[in-house]
């Protein structure tokens, strides 16, 4: 998914066994390892995120179980979130961008 | 996903250590962009939806640009107060 944007590259040639080979594996590694906890900490506040807000949104009166309506409402404001996400995030980098060739 | 070993960090060159380092910051900076439009979202959501229910998982375009402006009105205002506390209004 694009949203989690993970910016890791494919390891780069063949491992050889020099030095400077070991060394070049071991970095891919790190940053590979580095991508993947920050990309599970975006995973993880764009949930907590979601549930605070769809909770807030469709879950009005808690009633002993979901009902159908309110799952219903759960999945379209998670869709609509996600959405939304997209279209902060497209208008924010915009902005800075905007922003950064002003400062020029 | 394994772990690195300590020992194995220390075999690390001179090179490798810098272009982790910049790699790090790299990630941060992408990081703090991210956790920023997180907060934007959240707020802009409820703002934009605020005072009537879901009904369906699209965002049509007057919803779109509600989020839009909600984010542009708050980096505008977020300027503003930063020049007022300047005193260069």
């Amino acid at each position: 998914m694009a949203l989690f944007g993970s910016s890791t590259s494919a390891a780069a040639g063949t491992a050889s066994t020099t030095a400077g080979g070991k060394s070049q594996q071991l970095k891919q590694e790190i940053e590979n390892q580095i991508s993947q906890e920050l990309a599970v900490a975006n995973a993880t506040e764009l949930v907590s995120k979601i549930t605070e807000n769809c909770f807030e949104k469709c879950i009005t009166q808690p009633s002993n179980i979901l009902n159908g309506q309110e799952d219903q409402c759960i999945n379209q404001c998670l869709e609509k979130y996600m959405r939304s996400w997209n279209v902060i995030s497209k208008a924010y980098i915009t902005r800075i961008q905007q922003q950064s060739a002003q400062d020029k | 996903m394994s772990s690195i070993s300590a020992s194995a960090l220390q075999n690390l060159d001179e090179s490798s250590r810098k272009d982790i380092m910049q790699f790090i910051e790299a990630e941060q900076s992408k990081s703090k962009v991210q956790m920023s439009i997180h907060n934007f979202t959240d707020m802009c959501f409820k703002k934009c939806n605020a005072n009537r229910p879901i009904t369906n998982g699209n965002l049509s375009s007057s919803e779109e640009q509600c989020l839009t402006n909600c984010l542009n009105r708050f980096l505008d205002t977020n300027i503003k107060v930063v020049q007022a506390l300047q005193g260069q209004q």
